[in-house]
């Protein structure tokens, strides 16, 4: 009952991670910043605007990009198969980028190429990631890893490698070259608006509830260790967001790819001696 | 009880038939032998029990004998008249390599003919699909300049294909099953010379020489398995087989490699694509080539250690980069070549694994890869003949104009890399096999990783293409479509009834949670729907930001440019595994 | 009900496009943005995409070259919608009034709410100006507003208003009345 009220809420859970966010963003630029509850506003400013679409394809694939991330939330919670959660994930991101690709708009393609470039740099790494949770745990059910004392250490050198793809999902620096608000407008994100802009939004929000709840798989049944890295990661990674600049997206897949892959590997071997 | 032997005969007989009449009765006939062939194995499969054990009556052992010295000397002939030769070299010793095999003669019989339940997938697959492309074909050879005769010819040529097909699956006779491959090799040889142009010869013959690679792995296989364990039939040897002593099978798996166009053996496969589109279908992807990952399911109780982490990996390294090469390709049915190489590859390391769940996945991913690639070939063909279209760089937009097209490429790509379909399903099980060796050897890891990047690859190429024909003009009107004849898209829309029957199929088995798969998928499609009828009546349709500039994009196609040295390195890498195969198991 | 209204007010995003100005304003837009005056307390972003901007800030005097882009961009902004004119030049065309390659301020093409004078205009000013714009903004409908110049009404086919073909050309609009 509990997880699905947590399903429910998701969305709005990531909404105030997000607002939170913004907020110690603002925090370490010496700026006030803007309130909490932010991400809600331009919610309810956004069901307010006048829809205009392009075409009708193009927003309905926005809405099952969003749909499909919060069955991957859902899934995750209710403790189902990982590697089905991290295929689903990927689904999500073909819609998107399908959805970039519907539009005859130069920066809605450049963003979606590049939207598929990162998939190449994260998904490999995310695989590696299940695998590892299997070998520790015998399966690949979340609910039995959640079952299961604290994996991190054993996870090491694949929690390094998975706190880049956090950087990478959650489009902050010196990985966010997929959106590259300056360069490219946001992307794929670009020829939505008002409503359907706002399933774009809200699906910004599930990803981060996505990461982070990634991330505290690798705390095991240890509430408070899972909290902790929640806190320390989300730190971190407004840390490096902000004292970092933008790479390129060919440089992205070449560092992801390489010290992903190697850190995985290395990860998997040493699993498979112990 | 009789039906292997019935859908073996039988389109042997069907052939003779169409080979007379107009258009209209041939096409009668084939379509009514289309259905009965796929009656029988439907009846075989639900009928049959576990497995099935026919002797062939000794005699009957000469008229093979005969067969196949013919075919030789004919492959040799036409090395000689082609001047090709690599071809006759490969005849010759072929030659040499088969009259020793007569020569010697073992003694440990066992019966000809083994049907069992992977038979009998795999007579569903071809009787269905290649059936479901024959009617296809009825229809595109009308679209070419060629005479009556040589228009039923092409179709006889394809009952005759199936009825080698039937057999292969069924045989437990390595020295039967050499002459089938070799059929095989000689159909493949025939159909790809079909239009008789001379990029077409050469890639027959390029085609033929690489095959006899596979003969001549078979011959050598069958003297070593004959010197060492004294016998020529399947069952024996795996039952006997000695660790130590594993050469036969890594023979009969480099045959398997050859037969799946593994690397680097892929330049046949590849060069088999200026054959008429159904050919392509039925060969060069759905049927012929499965023989590969059919040969390795067959092998793999016999194959341990050494033999089956190279098998693996060597699969699971070609899956990593065939996909890889087929994102710099800008031709259709190329690409679609490539990926079947590297989806061969993957069966074959599943196979290899041999644990029940590999297996499983193993058989989910053959047949599913078979109904997929069908339709995607089968739209190729259309866009071929009514679009005039051959290269992706040149499909962009067709949604404004064949909405149908594009909804069976789509739902052909879908099926081969997303849930709810077996493909993904496969894939999805070969993680999760793979992952459980892992603990066992370590080297696996290569294997998950090869994998991991492969399917993304794959990913990505499929939704390089589809993503290319999405791009709407919202002014279009309905006017703009496209008519498609019915021979073209009835073939389509049975295949994509195969294709749901799969998914039911699938969820009956349990592969995955039935919530899992259901759940997702209502959600993904009603949602949408739902909001899009509520609001986008009252949505304004506007232009896509141009930063203010009204100018139109033109789009084009993106490619990722691999270098040759790399291309180059792939082949070595695939060369020297080959040998290492071989090597490998003669030095322990 | 929400009264979804209120939310305007708080999450104002603005698109930001310089129809010939001197860059002196722009400089203070942006200054406006940085973390000494931080706009984005208010919950201002600056998006860079009409269509997902409430706020449309112009500066300069509107050129001969940019009145085609300053149309399309504002066509493309969703209703409710608010023009604020940053600076003396985009107010009345400033010390460019009257030159033949100016149109002499944006308000002979769009409908303009606020206007912020100076030159060039301060932060402090741009702010109170955005605050009077939000107000503005509030009180504004979903109905379509239209520019008063190089456009053609909205054509609509089947029920579904289409705003692709509204933005015009220089000269096309003459063509329409011959």
């Amino acid at each position: 009952m509990l997880e699905a009220v947590v399903v429910i809420i998701a969305p709005i859970i990531g909404g105030l991670i997000y607002g939170f966010e913004r907020v110690v963003c603002a925090r370490m630029q010496n700026r006030q910043g803007p309130p909490l509850l932010q991400p809600f506003y331009d919610m309810g400013k956004l069901i307010d605007k006048q829809a205009l679409i392009i075409n009708p394809y193009h927003s309905i694939l926005g809405i099952m990009h969003f749909v499909t991330l919060w069955v991957v939330v859902a899934f995750i919670i209710l403790g189902q198969n990982l590697l089905y959660v991290i295929f689903l994930h990927l689904l999500s991101s073909i819609f998107l980028i399908l959805a970039g690709f519907s539009v005859k708009s130069i920066f809605s393609h450049i963003g979606a190429n590049r939207e598929l470039m990162s998939v190449i740099a994260y998904e490999p790494i995310l695989i590696m990631l299940a695998v590892g949770f299997y070998l520790i745990n015998g399966s690949f059910d979340i609910s039995v890893i959640r079952d299961n004392p604290p994996q991190i250490l054993q996870l090491f050198f694949l929690f390094l490698a998975f706190l880049m793809v956090i950087q990478i999902k959650l489009k902050k620096s010196p990985f966010d070259a997929t959106e590259a608000h300056q360069e490219i407008v946001g992307g794929v994100e670009i020829e939505f608006s008002g409503v359907f802009f706002e399933f774009l939004y809200m699906a910004k929000w599930l990803e981060y509830v996505f990461v982070y709840l990634l991330l505290s798989l690798f705390a095991g049944d240890n509430l408070a260790l899972g909290f902790g890295l929640f806190i320390g990661v989300f730190f971190l990674v407004n840390l490096v967001d902000n004292a970092t600049a933008r790479i390129k997206i060919n440089h992205l897949i070449k560092i992801v790819l390489m010290i992903g892959l190697t850190f995985g590997m290395l990860n998997l071997v040493g699993l498979s001696y112990v | 009880m009789l039906t292997p032997i019935v859908l073996i005969a039988s389109p042997l007989f069907f052939a003779l038939l169409v080979r007379v009449g107009g258009v209209m009765v041939r096409n009668v006939v084939a379509i009514l032998s289309v259905f009965i062939l796929m009656g029988l194995s439907v009846v075989n499969f639900f009928s049959l029990p576990n497995t099935l054990e026919i002797s062939i009556p000794h005699q009957s052992h000469y008229i093979f004998l005969f067969i196949d010295s013919v075919l030789l000397l004919y492959f040799l002939w036409q090395g000689f008249i082609k001047k090709h030769k690599l071809v006759m070299l490969f005849a010759l010793v072929q030659i040499i390599l088969y009259s020793i095999v007569i020569y010697l003669s073992p003694t440990l019989i066992s019966n000809d003919i083994l049907v069992d339940k992977i038979s009998s997938v795999m007579y569903l697959i071809i009787n269905i699909v290649g059936g479901v492309i024959i009617i296809y074909a009825l229809g595109y050879i009308e679209e070419e300049n060629f005479s009556r005769c040589k228009k039923n010819k092409f179709i006889a040529m394809l009952f005759f294909f199936l009825s080698i097909m039937n057999f292969i699956v069924s045989t437990n006779n390595i020295e039967i099953f050499f002459l089938l491959f070799e059929l095989t090799t000689l159909c493949s040889y025939l159909l790809i010379a079909y239009r008789e142009d001379e990029v077409s010869v050469q890639n027959s013959l390029k085609a033929l020489w690489m095959n006899q690679i596979g003969g001549v792995a078979i011959l050598l296989a069958l003297i070593v398995s004959i010197v060492q364990y004294d016998t020529l039939y399947f069952d024996i040897l795996i039952s006997n087989i000695d660790e130590s002593y594993l050469l036969p099978i890594s023979l009969l798996a480099i045959a398997a490699f050859v037969k799946g166009a593994s690397i680097p053996f892929d330049k046949w496969l590849l060069g088999a694509m200026v054959a008429p589109t159904p050919v392509s279908a039925i060969l060069h992807s759905a049927t012929m080539v499965k023989i590969a990952p059919y040969l390795m399911l067959k092998l793999a109780p016999a194959m341990s250690g050494f033999v089956s982490v190279t098998i693996t990996l060597i699969g699971t390294f070609v899956f990593f980069s065939a996909s890889l090469l087929a994102l710099s390709k800008d031709y259709f049915k190329e690409i679609l070549g490539l990926s079947t190489i590297a989806l061969l590859g993957l069966m074959m390391a599943l196979a290899t694994i041999g644990s029940e769940e590999a297996t499983k996945a193993c058989l989910v991913l053959i047949v599913f890869h078979a109904i997929s690639k069908a339709l995607l070939f089968l739209q190729a063909g259309i866009l071929e003949k009514v679009n005039h279209l051959k290269y992706i760089d040149d499909i962009n937009g067709l949604i404004n104009h064949s909405p149908l097209v594009v909804f069976f490429i789509v739902i052909g790509f879908a099926s081969l890399s997303l849930p709810p379909f077996g493909a993904f399903i496969a894939k999805f099980m070969a993680i999760e096999s793979i992952a459980n060796e892992i603990t066992a050897n370590p080297i696996y890891v290569l294997a998950l990783i090869f994998i991991a990047l492969g399917s993304v690859f794959l990913t990505l190429l499929y939704f390089k293409v589809v993503t290319k024909l999405f791009a709407k003009d919202v002014n279009s009107s309905k006017e703009e479509h496209q008519e498609i004849p019915k021979l073209y898209t009835i073939p389509s829309f049975l295949l994509l009834i195969f294709l749901v029957i799969g998914i039911y199929i699938s969820l009956e088995m349990e592969l995955l949670s039935n919530s899992e798969i259901i759940v997702p998928f209502v959600l993904i499609a009603v949602v949408p729907l739902l909001f899009a009828t509520l609001v986008f009546k009252k949505a304004h349709r506007v232009k896509e930001y141009h930063c203010g500039e009204k100018d139109e994009l033109q789009l084009s196609m993106y490619y990722f440019d691999i270098p040759e040295v790399y291309e180059k390195a792939i082949g070595g890498v695939g060369v020297v595994a080959m040998v290492l195969l071989v090597v490998g198991v003669i030095v322990k | 009900m929400f009264n979804l209204k209120k939310y305007r007010k708080r999450s104002p995003w603005i698109l930001h496009y310089n129809a010939g100005s001197c860059n002196g304003c722009d400089i203070e837009i942006l200054a406006s943005l940085s973390p000494k005056y931080d706009l984005e307390r208010f919950g201002i972003i600056n998006t860079g995409n009409p269509k997902q901007s409430d706020i449309f800030l112009v500066t300069g005097p509107v050129t001969y070259r940019s009145r085609e882009r300053l149309i399309e961009l504002y066509i493309q902004m969703p209703e409710p919608k608010v023009v604020v004119a940053v600076g003396s030049c985009s107010c009345t065309g400033g010390v460019f009034r009257g030159m033949y390659n100016v149109e002499d301020g944006v308000d002979r093409y769009i409908p303009v709410d606020v206007y912020i004078s100076g030159c060039a205009t301060s932060p402090e000013l741009i702010i109170d100006g955005l605050v009077k714009g939000l107000e503005i903004l509030e009180k504004k409908t979903k109905s379509m507003e239209k520019p008063s110049k190089l456009f053609k009404d909205t054509t609509s086919r089947e029920g579904i208003v289409s705003r692709r073909e509204s933005a015009l050309r220089v000269g096309e609009e003459r063509d329409e009345e011959n």
